[in-house]
C-alpha cells in the first residue's frame, strides 16, 4: 500500500433520508493527520463517519481508506478502521479485561499480542483498577474509555471518534486527549467530531466545517481564519458561528 | 394543601394509562376502530371457545361425581394461579429495583413511599390476574348465561388471589433482597421466582418419583375431604372460587391484609432496598488473573456469550426451569430400568419441544439481542462469520442443559432413544434458524416476552416445536411416518426463510425495545 494514499478520501458521497444528509461530499484527510469534523446538529457529521465504518450503505459516492476501496471491501477497509460511538456500546456483563479480549479476537489480534496491548491501554487509561468490574456499574466516562481502549487495540491506522469527551471529567478528557495525540505521533489518523470547540481548536491538525451535508470549510485555524476574514485572534467558536450561519440569518 | 392518598391515585391513574397504551400497542399500529374490531372479536371468540368448557362443567356439575370433579379443577386452578402471581410480583418488584425507570423521580418526590408501592402493587395484581382472567372469565360468563351464576365468584376470587400474591411476592422479593444482599439479590430473586411460578408443575413432577405406596397415601391424603385442621385453611381459595359465602369473604379479606401489609408495613424496606440497589457496586468477576486470550473470532464470541449467558439472571432462571423440567423425566427412566419403547414415546417428544424451546431461546438472545450490534458491524467479518459463531456458542448450553435427559434416555432405550436425539437435534436447529432467519432487534431482558415481538415467528416456533415432537414420537415407534412431519418442518424452514438478507449487520434497537406485530 503506498503511504502517499490519503487516510479518507470520499468522494461525491451521496446519503439521503427523505432529505440529504450527506450531499455530494468530498473530503480528504491526509495519513498521520488529527482532523476535526464539526458541524452545526444534523450537518451529517456522524452519517459521514457510519458510511465509512461500513455500517451505513452510501447511495452513491467513493469512500477509500488508505487506497482501499471501502464500498467494495469493506472487511480489508475494516481491518484498519476502527469507530467510537457518541454512545459506547459495550457489554454491561464483561468487564473491561473480557471487553478487550473480545474485540481482540474479532480483529484476530494474536492473544500474547493482544493481552499485553490490553494491560498498557488499561493502565494508561487509568482502568486497571477495575478491570474485573463489570461494566454494567460504571458511569459513562468510563464507559467511553473502556469504548476508546477496545478501539485501540487493534491498532487501527484510522481512527474515528464520535464525540468521545462527552462524560468525562477534565481529568479523565486530558488523559484521552494525550493518549490521542500520541496516538497520532505515531503515525497512526484520527478523525473526531466534537462540539467542544476549544478541543479542535487545540489539538487538530485541520478542521473541517459541515453543513447541510457539504463541507463548507476546511483548513488549519490559520486558513480559516484568513478565509473567514476574522481577526488574528478570532476564535474556533467565532469563525464556527460566522461559517455556519445560513443565509437567511446573514440577511438578518 | 395535599391530600395522603393524592399521590397514590394519580401514580394509578398513570400506570393505568400507560398499561392501556401499551396493550393498545400490543394490537397493531393501526387505527383506533381497528383495534377496537380486534380487540371485541378477541372477547368474542374466547367466549366462543369458552362454551364447551362451560357446557362440560356444567354437565358435570349434576353428575354423581360433579362436587369431586369440580373441586379438583378449582384446586388445579388454585395451585397455578396462587404461584403465578407471586412469581410475577416477585419479578416485577426485582426489575423495579433493578431497572429503576422511574424510581428515582418518584422518590425523589413528595409522594410517600407507602403510596408508591402501593399504586406500583395494585397495577402488579392487575396484570398478574388479567392474563389469567382473559381466559377464566369467559368461562364464568357462559356458564352464568346458562344458569350457573356461581361462577361469577370467579370475579373476587381472582381479585384477591391478586392481592394476596402481590403482598407475598412483595415480601418475598425484599425478603430476599435483604437475605443476601443487594449485589446478589438480582439473579436469587428472578431464579426464585421461576422456582416458585413452576412449584405446581415442578411438585408434580417430585410427586412421579416418589414410590407407588408413598403416591397412593399422598394422593388419598389430598383427596380426601380434609375435615378439620390446617388443610381446611388451604381449601379457603378454591372454595371462594366456587361461590361460597363464606370461603370468598374469608379469601378477600386474607387478599386485603396481605396487600394492606405489605403496602404499609414494607415501604419503608422498599426505599432502603432501593437506595442499597442504586449504590450497589458492580459485580466483580472471581479470579485474580485473567486468563489467556481468546484466539480469533470463533473462540472469541464463544467467550462472549458463554459469559453473557452465565452472568445473566432472566435466561439462568429460564435454564434452570428447563432443567428441572427435563431432569425428572431423567430419573424417572433412570428409576425404571430398561423401560419399554413407550416410555420413549412419551418422553421423546417432551425432550424435542424442549430442546426447540431453549435452542430457539437462546439463538433470539444471541442473534436479536446483541447489545452493541452497530459494533460487530464495524468488525471485520461477513454477517454469516458473526452469526455462525454465535449459533455454535449456543449450541453447547443447549447440549448441556440436555444432556442429563437425553443421556437417561439412551441408556434406557438406546434405539428409541436415538431417534428421539436426532429429532430433539432437529428441533434444536429448527428454532435457532428460525431466529437466525427471523431477527428482530430487541433488548435482552424481553426474552421472557420474546413471542409478543412477531405472533409470527411465535406461532412458527411452536409448530416447528410440534412437529419434530410427532416426529420423536413417530420415530420411537419405529414407524417410518416420522418423515412427514419432518419434511414438513423442512418445508416449513424453507418457506421462513427470506430470500436476501442485508450483508450488514448493525441495527439499532427501537426505543421501547419490542416492537409489536
Amino acid at each position: 500500500m503506498p503511504e502517499t494514499s490519503p487516510a479518507l478520501e470520499c468522494r461525491q458521497l451521496v446519503k439521503t433520508f427523505g432529505r440529504p444528509a450527506v450531499d455530494r461530499l468530498d473530503l480528504t484527510v491526509r495519513a498521520g493527520e488529527f482532523y476535526a469534523l464539526l458541524g452545526p446538529n444534523g450537518a451529517g457529521k456522524s452519517t459521514t463517519l457510519r458510511m465509512v465504518a461500513g455500517l451505513l450503505p452510501a447511495d452513491s459516492g467513493e469512500i477509500r481508506i488508505f487506497g482501499v476501496d471501502a464500498r467494495r471491501r469493506p472487511l480489508d477497509a475494516k481491518r484498519i478502521v476502527a469507530w467510537v460511538p457518541d454512545e459506547p456500546q459495550l457489554y454491561d456483563k464483561l468487564d473491561p479485561m473480557e471487553y478487550l479480549e473480545f474485540v481482540a479476537g474479532l480483529w484476530e489480534v494474536p492473544a500474547g499480542a493482544a493481552r499485553a496491548r490490553a494491560e498498557a491501554l488499561l493502565r494508561q487509561l487509568d482502568l486497571w483498577d477495575v478491570r474485573r468490574e463489570r461494566c454494567e456499574g460504571f458511569s459513562r466516562g468510563m464507559k467511553q474509555k473502556v469504548a476508546l481502549a477496545g478501539a485501540l487495540i487493534h491498532e487501527p491506522r484510522l481512527l474515528m471518534l464520535d464525540e468521545p469527551l462527552t462524560g468525562l471529567d477534565a481529568g479523565a478528557a486530558r488523559l484521552v486527549k494525550d493518549l490521542l495525540t500520541a496516538r497520532v505521533r505515531e503515525g497512526a489518523t484520527i478523525i473526531l467530531t466534537t462540539h467542544i470547540l476549544e478541543v479542535a481548536e487545540r489539538i487538530c491538525d485541520r478542521i473541517g466545517i459541515l453543513a447541510r451535508g457539504r463541507l463548507i470549510a476546511e483548513g488549519t485555524m490559520a486558513e480559516l481564519r484568513a478565509a473567514g476574514g476574522g481577526a488574528d485572534g478570532a476564535s474556533l467558536e467565532d469563525l464556527f458561528l460566522d461559517i455556519t450561519r445560513t443565509p437567511k440569518e446573514r440577511a438578518a | 394543601m395535599r391530600r395522603p392518598a393524592q399521590g397514590f391515585r394519580r401514580l394509578l391513574a398513570l400506570d393505568l394509562t400507560l398499561g392501556a397504551r401499551a396493550f393498545w400497542a400490543l394490537l397493531g399500529a393501526r387505527s383506533h376502530r381497528f383495534r377496537f374490531a380486534l380487540a371485541a372479536s378477541v372477547i368474542l371468540g374466547l367466549h366462543g371457545l369458552a362454551l364447551a368448557p362451560a357446557l362440560w362443567v356444567g354437565r358435570a356439575e349434576d353428575g354423581p361425581e360433579g362436587a369431586a370433579l369440580v373441586t379438583a379443577a378449582a384446586r388445579s386452578g388454585a395451585v397455578f394461579i396462587l404461584p403465578w402471581t407471586v412469581a410475577s410480583t416477585m419479578t416485577a418488584v426485582t426489575r423495579m429495583l433493578f431497572q429503576r425507570g422511574d424510581l428515582d423521580l418518584l422518590l425523589s418526590s413528595p409522594v410517600r413511599a407507602r403510596d408508591v408501592v402501593a399504586a406500583r402493587l395494585l397495577m402488579q395484581a392487575f396484570e398478574a390476574v388479567a392474563s389469567v382472567g382473559l381466559l377464566l372469565l369467559p368461562f364464568a360468563h357462559m356458564s352464568a348465561l346458562l344458569g350457573r351464576p356461581h361462577w361469577l365468584a370467579l370475579y373476587p376470587a381472582l381479585a384477591a388471589a391478586g392481592l394476596f400474591g402481590a403482598g407475598l411476592g412483595f415480601a418475598l422479593a425484599l425478603g430476599l433482597f435483604h437475605a443476601v444482599g443487594p449485589q446478589r439479590a438480582r439473579v436469587v430473586s428472578q431464579i426464585g421466582a421461576t422456582v416458585v411460578g413452576a412449584s405446581a408443575v415442578i411438585a408434580a413432577q417430585l410427586v412421579a418419583m416418589l414410590p407407588d405406596a408413598w403416591r397412593e397415601a399422598l394422593y388419598a391424603r389430598l383427596g380426601a375431604d380434609a375435615g378439620a385442621g390446617w388443610t381446611k385453611i388451604l381449601e379457603i381459595p378454591e372454595r371462594a372460587a366456587l361461590g361460597d359465602g363464606v370461603a370468598l369473604a374469608l379469601w378477600l379479606g386474607a387478599g386485603a391484609l396481605a396487600f394492606a401489609l405489605a403496602c404499609l408495613g414494607l415501604g419503608g424496606p422498599f426505599v432502603a432496598a432501593a437506595m442499597a440497589s442504586a449504590g450497589a457496586p458492580a459485580a466483580a468477576n472471581r479470579g485474580g488473573a485473567h486468563g489467556a486470550f481468546a484466539r480469533g473470532l470463533g473462540a472469541a464470541m464463544r467467550r462472549k456469550e458463554h459469559r453473557l449467558l452465565w452472568r445473566d439472571p432472566w435466561l439462568l432462571s429460564q435454564m434452570l426451569l428447563q432443567t428441572l423440567y427435563t431432569l425428572p423425566v431423567g430419573i424417572i427412566l433412570w428409576r425404571h430400568g430398561g423401560v419399554t419403547g413407550t416410555a420413549a414415546v412419551a418422553f421423546g417428544p417432551t425432550l424435542a419441544v424442549v430442546a426447540g424451546q431453549l435452542s430457539g431461546a437462546l439463538a433470539w438472545v444471541a442473534l436479536s439481542a446483541e447489545d452493541a450490534p452497530e459494533f460487530l458491524a464495524t468488525a471485520p467479518a461477513t454477517r454469516g462469520q458473526i452469526e455462525r459463531a454465535k449459533l455454535a456458542a449456543i449450541a453447547l448450553p443447549v447440549a448441556l442443559a440436555m444432556s442429563p435427559a437425553w443421556a437417561a434416555l439412551l441408556w434406557a432405550a438406546p434405539r428409541a432413544g436415538a431417534a428421539a436425539l436426532l429429532c430433539a437435534l432437529g428441533a434444536s436447529a429448527s428454532g435457532a434458524l428460525l431466529m437466525l432467519w427471523r431477527q428482530a432487534p430487541a433488548r435482552r431482558g424481553m426474552v421472557l416476552r420474546r413471542h409478543s415481538q412477531s405472533k409470527l415467528v411465535a406461532l412458527g416456533e411452536h409448530w416447528l416445536s410440534l412437529l419434530w415432537a410427532a416426529a420423536a414420537g413417530m420415530a420411537a415407534l419405529g414407524s417410518l411416518a416420522c418423515l412427514a412431519p419432518i419434511g414438513l418442518a423442512a418445508l416449513t424452514l424453507a418457506l421462513v426463510r427470506p430470500a436476501r438478507r442485508p450483508a450488514r449487520l448493525g441495527r439499532r434497537v427501537p426505543a421501547q425495545g419490542l416492537r409489536a406485530c
